[in-house]
């Protein structure tokens, strides 16, 4: 499976792999150039066409795109495709947590309501930007997996990430149905966002008519906790099977370009 | 020592003797004696009693059950001025329940905003006289011996100004009956009202609470720049009143007397609308202190009631807010636009949630809400909301009446009206709910006070429904199983004739059941001074004790099921 020509850097292996990869290195500078330029540059452009926060957010995640992919480049170059891929869905997969802990900060320390609690760029609309999120995750994984990142960590966050992809999925469902109830009412412009998913309090299985007056209406945070914190330990869960899956993964794949750099020399 | 024990063994024999005498002469039916025992053994103080004791054999439910309630209409509906339903109108008026002539039968009083209230005489077998009483504009109905003669009074909150008092004159003749005067000293607007002997005197006070809100639309300004409302506590001191003021400003949907400290006294709680939160005032040394007992509290309480949910001995209580009951889409959208409308950022560590809470009592006396977790925190725009052992299993169950019409924020809705199904909650036996529409009590109509009672002396409690822009309802129990014992209190030589705030507890060998005598509870409505137990099928009645107001304490013994008794303070 590897066939990419590898730099000399790579014999080097890192005692935590995951953080050599997501290291900008020599972008460093760059990126917290971009970083601050695009802050300042959102906010101001925000309040002078009256925009909304998410266009901030969107505003610095394009800028930083731009460090981003010479540093994924540089990535594929030392470490081949498979480590490229995966150094963007660790880069990625961090930041959607952020964006997960800044909803538990709007919702449990600012007191927003939940339809209201939603991120940083969410806001542009939680219910698609969450439902391709996930099932961008899911092929990603599958990639990664059939590249040659198979371990027990890989294989419970192909599952993780399938059961939250299949919950975003039925949000989705209710949110489609729930915005063309509104419209049927009158209300194109009120959001539908928000709605409880298949966990969580108020969610389907804490809801459903077979469950009512069981145990299951009373399970600890899987029928119990609001869906910010419900999705917030989705994806920890999912960026913690990421970071072991990946640890693993790195530690003998660069083991092998270590050991195949060697023969060739 | 032996011979003091001696001594107060012959007087309690004595005094048993008497009081057995007297029980006898006057039973009305050959039933097993009841023997009322005068001892001090089951809690602590306490001074015995001696009572009279009569019963009255409850009559078999005819028809047959049918395990399902049977709705009937009330000539009576909750009207408003002109066609649509606008702002605070909407929030409709409450119904009491009490045995007004003394016949029995417990009489129903229905307020109303624009028609008038509407007394309706029970002439048994749940037929009923109405009879229009007082032009409406009335908002809360309480129904007590306000000046302790014996004759239960009709008070009437109206929002806008003080209570209406209608005094029961005791004559049979209904346009004698009736003498309108005033609560000398009460005279602030009041929309909520709760009766208790809150200073331990002997006579009934008054705690009057107003919805500024209503206030504010109908005064403007000369409200806003008065003197205002708020909450008041008035002493009944014989001739006139003498008011306290406890909180300058209020949206008091919902006031309630509820011993929150289990120290003996009742607390007093205020549940305010909007985003005012409640306020709670612990009863200490003969005055009233603000407290925080909860850590959690509903945004909007409505209304309060409270009842020993699990058979533990102590009451939970329970309020009432806005939360949909079922999460089908066009459900929720429904209440989508108006809530966006009505959100608004809330202060760090407020308390207050949208969904019902039930307050349930800690080891370590704090409170924790579990109205989620038990299963009732969602009724939807919900009232009334009061418990009573519906099917007379021993455990108290779960009536919620709900729904709202107004112009302005529903005007996106057919008939500005947000139409819900009341709903009905059992108790699965641990003190948990699950809904119960096969009972059929789930009414569209958009109900507001609601009140239960054994209307027709079946042995079962039945609902009565106050709903705006729709008849009122009646509905009529004919659930299958268990029986019940009912228990009328009275105590004519106290000016508190009907024992409000006496707490009684049956035991059974199917748990021990504990339910109190007041005056209100649920959303503006009254609650009979008449007590249901409902009691498993094949249980064996032990004994009843009854804490009367002042402490004493009576014990009855030889207790019969399917039963009304009434115990009378000599």
């Amino acid at each position: 499976m590897i066939t990419h020509e590898v730099a000399p850097e790579a014999q080097c292996i890192p005692r935590f792999p995951v953080l050599a990869l997501l290291h900008p290195r020599e972008k460093t500078r760059l990126f917290i150039l971009w970083l601050g330029l695009g802050v300042a540059g959102g906010m101001g452009v925000m309040r002078l066409f009256v925009l909304p926060s998410w266009s901030v957010t969107a505003l610095v995640l394009g800028l930083l795109l731009v460090p981003a992919l010479q540093k994924w480049r540089s990535d594929a170059h030392r470490w081949g495709h498979t480590v490229m891929v995966l150094s963007v869905l660790l880069a990625a997969q961090a930041f959607h947590s952020l964006e997960h802990a800044v909803q538990m900060f709007q919702y449990h320390v600012l007191h927003w309501p939940p339809f209201a609690s939603s991120g940083l760029i969410s806001a542009a609309n939680a219910e698609w930007v969450h439902f391709l999120w996930n099932w961008g995750v899911v092929a990603v994984v599958g990639y990664l997996a059939w590249n040659g990142m198979r371990n027990v960590w890989a294989w419970l966050l192909l599952g993780w990430a399938l059961a939250h992809a299949a919950e975003h999925s039925y949000m989705l469902v209710r949110y489609l149905g729930l915005a063309h109830e509104l419209q049927q009412l009158g209300f194109p412009q009120i959001s539908a966002q928000g709605l409880p998913g298949v966990l969580g309090r108020d969610g389907w299985l804490a809801r459903s008519t077979t469950t009512q007056g069981t145990f299951i209406c009373r399970l600890p945070g899987l029928t119990t906790a609001s869906r910010i914190d419900v999705h917030f330990w989705w994806n920890t869960g999912e960026i913690v099977a990421l970071l072991l899956a990946a640890h693993t993964f790195l530690r003998s794949h660069l083991s092998q370009l270590h050991a195949h750099s060697a023969q060739a020399h | 020592m032996r011979g003091i024990g001696a001594r107060l063994r012959l007087l309690l024999r004595l005094v048993g003797l008497l009081t057995l005498c007297i029980g006898q002469s006057s039973c009305m039916t050959t039933l097993p004696k009841i023997a009322p025992v005068h001892k001090a053994t089951r809690r602590t103080p306490t001074m015995p009693a001696a009572v009279t004791v009569q019963q009255r054999v409850l009559s078999t439910p005819t028809p047959a059950c049918t395990g399902t309630f049977v709705a009937h209409d009330l000539d009576h509906s909750t009207v408003v001025a002109g066609e649509t339903v606008q702002m605070f109108e909407g929030n409709g008026t409450g119904v009491a329940i009490n045995d007004l002539d003394d016949d029995g039968d417990l009489d129903l009083v229905l307020a109303n905003r624009h028609g008038a209230n509407t007394i309706f005489w029970n002439e048994g077998r749940l037929q009923f006289r109405p009879d229009r009483f007082g032009r409406g504009a009335t908002r809360a109905i309480n129904v007590v011996d306000v000046d302790g003669d014996n004759h239960l009074d009709l008070v009437f909150t109206r929002g806008n100004s003080g209570p209406n008092y209608w005094r029961n004159t005791g004559m049979k003749q209904d346009n004698e009956r009736w003498e309108q005067t005033i609560l000398d000293g009460v005279a602030k607007p009041a929309y909520s009202m709760a009766w208790d002997d809150t200073d331990g005197d002997g006579d009934l006070d008054l705690v009057a609470g107003s919805y500024d809100a209503e206030l504010l639309n109908v005064g403007g300004n000369n409200f806003l720049f008065g003197d205002g409302a708020g909450v008041y506590a008035y002493e009944n001191r014989g001739d006139h009143w003498a008011g306290t003021r406890l909180a300058q400003k209020s949206q008091a949907l919902a006031l309630a007397l509820f011993d929150v400290n289990a120290d003996g006294h009742r607390d007093l709680l205020a549940g305010n609308d909007f985003a005012t939160p409640d306020q709670t005032w612990a009863r200490r040394g003969g005055a009233w202190i603000e407290a925080a007992p909860f850590s959690q509290i509903s945004h909007s309480p409505m209304s309060y009631d409270w009842g020993d949910i699990d058979n533990n001995g102590s009451f939970e209580l329970f309020a009432t807010d806005m939360k949909p009951y079922t999460f089908n889409l066009q459900t929720l959208a429904q209440w989508r636009p108006m809530m966006e409308k009505m959100w608004h950022p809330t202060p760090f560590g407020d308390p207050q949630i949208m969904e019902n809470t039930l307050q349930i009592s800690q080891n370590d006396g704090t409170f924790r809400n579990e109205a989620y977790s038990r299963g009732i925190d969602a009724t939807g725009w919900s009232w009334s909301g009061k418990f009573g052992d519906l099917d007379n299993d021993g455990f108290l169950d779960l009536y919620v009446v709900n729904g709202m019409i107004e112009a302005e924020l529903f005007a996106y809705l057919p008939n500005q009206e947000l139409v819900e199904q009341n709903q009905a909650l059992r108790n699965d036996g641990s003190g948990r709910f699950v809904p119960v529409p096969q009972w059929k009590l789930g009414s569209e109509r958009s109900g507001r006070g609601m009140s239960m009672a054994d209307l027709d002396s079946d042995g079962d409690l039945d609902i009565v429904v106050n709903n705006i822009r729709g008849a009122a309802q009646l509905f009529e129990n004919r659930l299958c199983g268990g029986t019940s014992i009912e228990l009328d209190l009275r105590w004519p030589q106290s000016k508190n004739t009907r024992a409000i705030g006496a707490t009684l507890i049956l035991d059974t060998d199917a748990g021990r059941f504990s339910r109190d005598v007041r005056a209100g509870s649920g959303y503006l409505s009254g609650d009979p001074a008449r007590v249901h137990f409902g009691i498993p099928a094949h249980a064996t009645i032990s004994h009843l004790d009854i804490h009367w107001p002042d402490g004493a304490v009576t014990s009855l013994d030889k207790l019969s099921p399917h039963v009304l008794i009434t115990v009378t303070r000599t």
